[in-house]
């Protein structure tokens, strides 16, 4: 049993790292803006399509191989600087103070439009760049094989979580984001640009799911359709979590890998779902997930 | 200084501030004196930003503040506790007071240097310091907001009903403190609203009285109603 389930849950482990970057973004934005974005998903694809592009122009260009790993983040911070700024500014500034049913209409309509402009740029094929995970290799522990960029995809994830938390908690930028979290209006009073900081934190969203996605790219690749299925589990993970709990959504990914690795140990059949049925269980618990809570207004 | 003119403001269809007009005299306290719901904190909120105005203007120094955007006062010079506080719950007390500094992005030593004043005027932050905002006592936690204020009130410092709610003991001791803030910071304007006339005789240099949301003038030996 030892061989089979440790290899199922490194496996299970490393595709709820990337989750929780998508999630954790979500999240990060739900708190500071107050606006659920249903197109959060999109930024994990496009920055997939970014990902795959580079690292095949790195290639292809005959540049030396370890350069896509630079590409990853890179190709993250792109998407991130690009789209991030542009999105909030328009859109999304417009959603603010709107009833949620708005929101939620406004941000299921960006959804669509970068959809449908991912499938114009990129078209309907896949896309494979994999020279980080060859690069990497693999190693042998206990007498079994790990792809090496699956435990790094895991470590890396641990990190941002602790990074995270020390840049909200002890940079200025960071107190001024926890501030405008907690009570908008006196942050207006005590000086805080509160547009800035929305504009900060939902730019830092847009990086951590785009990161998440150039970082499947060398295990999985890219196909249409990644963004929606990718903001579906990310939502469940984060409702899970608390919405606006930056551990939360820690903790929830790993709980719905250890699900999702039970289920396909014991009942393949459930796999897909088991994500929702965790969900389900915790919020008819727990309504505001497990780290969260009605009134205080903390990441 | 601060000067308002023909400020009008309603709320939820009720007119809640008429023409209200006056020029603060610099380098001194004026007290706001009024009855529950008179329009104290709505005068504050609307000098402040938070409340939107619907005709009037209010200038400091002639720059007018009302097309600004709310974060704009701190920068320009102007200090504000409101009368709930609202302290960050999950900051200490010295993480609270530094916030406006921070906000405005003022260089580490000098928000340290007036950090130091803000201990040095308000002796009991500096033993509470690392106390978290919602670990502090109602009181005690103006006293804070009045620290956090000064971090930027150059120009002028708005108080929201300091005293309501203190025991007498810490309305004694936060009088005492204004009295002192008034003889190391001189040319720091005051305006300070307040319920009851009596509280704030000591250290009031002008009076002005607001009824049903009109500010009328007062000298300061007339006898308050
Ligand atoms: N958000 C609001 N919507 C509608 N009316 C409001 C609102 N806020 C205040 N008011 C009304 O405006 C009037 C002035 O309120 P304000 O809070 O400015 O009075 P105040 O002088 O500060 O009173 P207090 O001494 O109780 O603090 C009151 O009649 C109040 O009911
Ligand atoms: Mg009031």
């Amino acid at each position: 049993m030892f061989e089979t389930i440790v290899p199922l849950l490194i496996d299970g482990l490393a595709n709820a790292a990337l989750i929780f970057l998508v999630a954790v973004g979500l999240t990060l934005v739900f708190s500071v803006l107050r606006v659920l974005n249903v197109a959060h998903g999109s930024f994990y694809s496009i920055g997939a399509y970014a990902a795959a592009s580079l690292g095949l122009w790195v290639v292809g260009a005959g540049l030396p191989g370890w350069l896509t790993f630079a590409s990853l983040p890179l190709s993250a911070a792109l998407v991130a600087v690009i789209v991030g700024p542009l999105i909030e500014r328009t859109l999304i500034r417009w959603a603010y103070g709107k009833s949620e049913a708005v929101q939620i209409l406004v941000t299921f309509g960006l959804f669509l439009i970068l959809e449908d402009l991912q499938r114009i740029v990129f078209g309907v094929d896949s896309f494979y760049e994999d020279t980080p995970v060859q690069l990497l290799g693999s190693i042998e522990i206990g007498g079994v094989v790990y792809l090496t960029y699956q435990l790094v995809l895991i470590l890396l994830a641990a990190a941002l979580l602790v990074g995270l938390k020390l840049f909200i908690g002890h940079t200025r930028i960071g107190k001024l984001i926890a501030a405008v979290v907690a009570d908008r209006e006196i942050s207006q009073a005590m000086g805080i640009n509160t547009n800035r900081v929305f504009m900060i934190a939902f730019s830092l969203g847009v990086f951590l799911a785009a990161l998440g996605g150039a970082l499947t790219v060398p295990q999985a690749g890219v196909s249409p359709g990644l963004g929606a299925d990718t903001m579906v589990l990310a939502f469940a993970v984060a409702a899970i979590g608390g919405l606006g709990k930056i551990e939360g959504a820690a903790v929830a990914a790993v709980i719905v890998a250890l699900a999702r690795v039970l289920a396909i140990y014991f009942a393949p059949e459930l796999d897909a779902v088991a994500p929702y049925l965790v969900m389900l269980l915790v919020l008819l618990v727990r309504p505001y997930g497990l780290f969260g809570s009605a009134t205080t207004r903390k990441i | 200084m601060l000067t308002v003119s023909s400020l009008n403001v309603s709320l939820a269809g009720a007119k809640i501030l008429r023409d209200v007009t006056f020029t603060l005299k610099p380098g001194a306290t004026t007290v706001l004196i009024g009855r529950n719901g008179a329009g104290k904190t709505t005068l504050l909120r609307a000098i402040m930003g938070l409340t939107p105005a619907e005709s009037g203007s209010a200038a400091l120094d002639g720059r007018q503040l009302l097309p600004l955007p709310a974060f704009a006062r701190a920068p320009a010079g102007i200090g504000y506790a409101p009368e709930d506080r609202r302290l960050i719950p999950e900051f200490s007390v010295e993480d609270n007071i530094i916030l406006p500094g921070q906000a405005l992005k003022l260089p580490q030593a000098e928000i340290k240097s007036r950090l130091e004043k803000v201990y040095a005027l308000l002796p009991e932050l500096h033993t509470m310091r690392a106390r978290p905002g919602n670990g502090v006592s109602g009181g005690q936690g103006k006293m804070v907001a009045l620290g956090r204020a000064l971090m930027v009130a150059e120009k002028l410092l708005m108080l929201d009903e300091p005293f309501q709610g203190l025991a007498p003991a810490l309305a004694l001791d936060y009088a005492r403190t204004l009295s002192r803030l008034r003889e190391t910071m001189r040319d720091l304007t005051l305006l300070i609203t307040e319920s009851s006339p009596n509280l704030l005789k000591s250290v009031a240099d002008e009076t002005m009285l607001i009824e049903r949301g009109a500010v009328t003038l007062q000298s300061p030996d007339a006898e308050a109603a």
